[in-house]
């Protein structure tokens, strides 16, 4: 076999086996997709197979019955707000340290290295208290207040690719007699925005899919986000299955348009705040 | 004059940090000192090291913290392992590719607790699960997969692998594409075949890539809940329990918080222990790479 004959060959078998392997993986959510459309008995007796009819019912019961649309609006305005501000306090703070290099900055930036050292789980309980003592509790502003604390984690890939710019750009721009501020906003935040734009996918994919803080602290049906409604459906409907996979799509599908849009500033600027920085 | 300036652009993150991360880290530190309940601080008793002694003579807190180590060493070795030659395969052309390398990236995308309900439906013992149900259909044995202890904590590891991987090999795929081409076109030049190409090329290069990722998994995987939880709710017995959820347990729903901040306590440390294990390991590999 000549060397382009094989270069064929292989290319197929690569392409045989990796979308089988794919195919295999996508089982469970082709899984949770299929049986939407069966009932209980449909799904027991082929748990695999295309229904046999297909029937929206389970879609109508759960937006008859089931506050999906408030949960959503719910995770939109919890994940937005929370991921603005994070993005925010991270960046400033990140200015903040690039603007000079002295002891007072170095000693800032070791202070919030102790983010990564620090599990949640220690600060579970004194913050349990403290937002019950503000009367935080079951609120979409609690859950907020608590996801700010990723700002440091943002300030931390921010804070990379920020040391990559030219400097002279700022100087130029400070000799003008632009105000900090003003240099921050209109010079900085623009040069940053494959690293901005990977930070934002990223916080929102987590406050979105986030469980454990709505877990612990929303109590109310009006508050609920939407992942804790998924899981608060399964106590409420055991035994009906496809109505839970139906709560499982519909919780779904914003996740997947976001994703289908957001897809290529992913990972991107973890990539070039790390070669340049 | 500057240091003020910049101190008005780090006020904001160091509040928050403070406020939200700082202060609660102490009053745990203070907490797990005494035989606070949840009500009033005041009447509270000093115990000294009580709660940590009760934390190592207690068989649930222990096997809750031993999990969770468990699932992050295994997490982060299995994915590393899996992600970077997946990625490599992704990085080459084959027809297909655009709808395989979105395929494993979309596994990541759905919440844990989702996809762990899901997987409960499909491994559940009873004649309803699915994949005992293939099993069977195959002329098989059904297997207890979520009622033997190795064979749920298995489970919970092959479910966290099978969803992030993807999002690893896409960010190992980033970087590969960084690497300049004729760092390879050179090497082949040389006479190098593709196995020396991948250990003296793509390895030293995939270095940072390793960084970012394995940082990325040891301190998500410490901070597991959702799976185990909507998996197995910790089961059987006290096997795939997180220390997550044992705090939550012991310090909020049952109100010993003294107790519950101690085992926060004690896995503080346990991470300074995995970071500082990881620094070593990373700085050793480099070294011996480039």
């Amino acid at each position: 076999m000549s060397l382009h004959t094989r270069e064929y060959v292989a290319s197929v078998i690569r392409s045989i086996v990796m979308i089988f392997v794919a195919l295999v993986c996508l089982i469970p959510l082709y899984m949770i997709v299929v049986n939407t459309f069966k009932d209980s008995a449909g799904m027991s007796q082929n748990p695999f197979g295309l229904p046999s009819r297909i029937s929206f019912d389970n879609y109508v019961y759960a937006f008859e019955n089931l506050p999906i649309v408030r949960s959503t609006i719910n995770t939109v305005i919890v994940t937005g707000v929370a991921v603005f501000l994070q993005v925010l306090i991270g960046s400033l703070g990140a200015y903040g340290i690039i603007q000079k290099n002295s002891r007072f900055t170095a000693a800032i930036g070791t202070f919030l290295m102790l983010s990564f050292i620090i599990p949640g789980q220690a600060l579970l309980i004194p913050q349990y208290q403290m937002e019950s003592a503000a009367g935080l509790t079951d609120s979409l502003l609690g859950l907020i207040v608590i996801y700010l604390a990723s700002a440091t984690f943002c300030y931390f890939l921010i804070v990379g690719y920020m040391r990559g710019l030219p400097k002279e750009l700022f100087e130029a721009a400070r000799l003008d007699g632009a105000s900090p501020f003003r240099i921050y906003w209109q010079i900085v935040l623009p040069l940053c925005r494959p690293i901005l734009a990977t930070v934002v996918v990223f916080e929102t994919m987590w406050t979105w899919n986030d469980f454990v803080t709505p877990k612990i602290y929303i109590s109310s049906n009006e508050n609920q986000t939407l992942v804790l409604q998924v899981y608060n459906a399964i106590g409420q409907f055991t035994t009906n299955w496809p109505l839970f996979m139906t709560i499982t799509v519909l919780a779904l599908v914003p996740v997947f348009f976001f994703f289908v849009l957001c897809q290529k500033w992913i990972v991107s600027g973890l990539v070039s705040g790390s070669v340049k920085g | 004059m500057e240091n003020l300036n910049s101190f008005g652009f780090l006020l904001p993150v160091l509040l928050v940090f403070g406020v939200i991360v700082i202060i609660p880290f102490l009053q745990s530190l203070v907490y797990s000192l005494t035989d606070f309940g949840g009500y009033d601080f005041s009447t509270a008793k000093w115990v000294g090291l009580d709660n940590y002694r009760q934390i190592f003579h207690d068989k649930t807190l222990l096997s809750g913290l031993g999990f969770t180590l468990l699932y992050t060493l295994a997490t982060t070795m299995l994915i590393t392992a899996v992600a970077l030659p997946l990625a490599v395969v992704l990085n080459r052309k084959f027809f297909g590719r655009n709808f395989v390398r979105s395929a494993f990236f979309f596994l990541s995308v759905p919440s844990m607790v989702v996809l762990g309900v899901v997987w409960k439906y499909i491994l559940s013992p009873l004649d309803s699960g699915a994949l005992n149900m293939a099993l069977r259909a195959m002329g098989l044995e059904g297997m207890p997969w979520l009622s033997n202890v190795n064979l749920a904590q298995g489970c919970v590891i092959f479910i966290a692998v099978w969803c992030q991987v993807g999002w690893h090999a896409t960010l190992y795929l980033a970087y590969l594409q960084a690497i300049p081409n004729d760092l390879y076109e050179q090497a082949a030049v040389d006479g190098a075949n593709r196995r020396q190409q991948f250990f003296n090329i793509t390895l030293p290069q995939m270095v940072p890539a390793m960084g970012v990722s394995v940082f990325m998994l040891l301190t998500g995987g410490i901070k597991v809940y959702d799976l185990p939880f909507a998996l197995t709710g910790g089961g059987p017995g006290t096997a795939t329990l997180t220390v997550t959820q044992s705090i939550i347990q012991t310090g909020i729903s049952s109100g010993r918080y003294g107790l519950g901040s101690a085992l926060g306590v004690v896995f503080f440390l346990c991470c300074c222990l995995l970071v500082v294990l990881q620094q070593v390991v990373t700085k050793a590999i480099e070294r011996r790479l480039s």
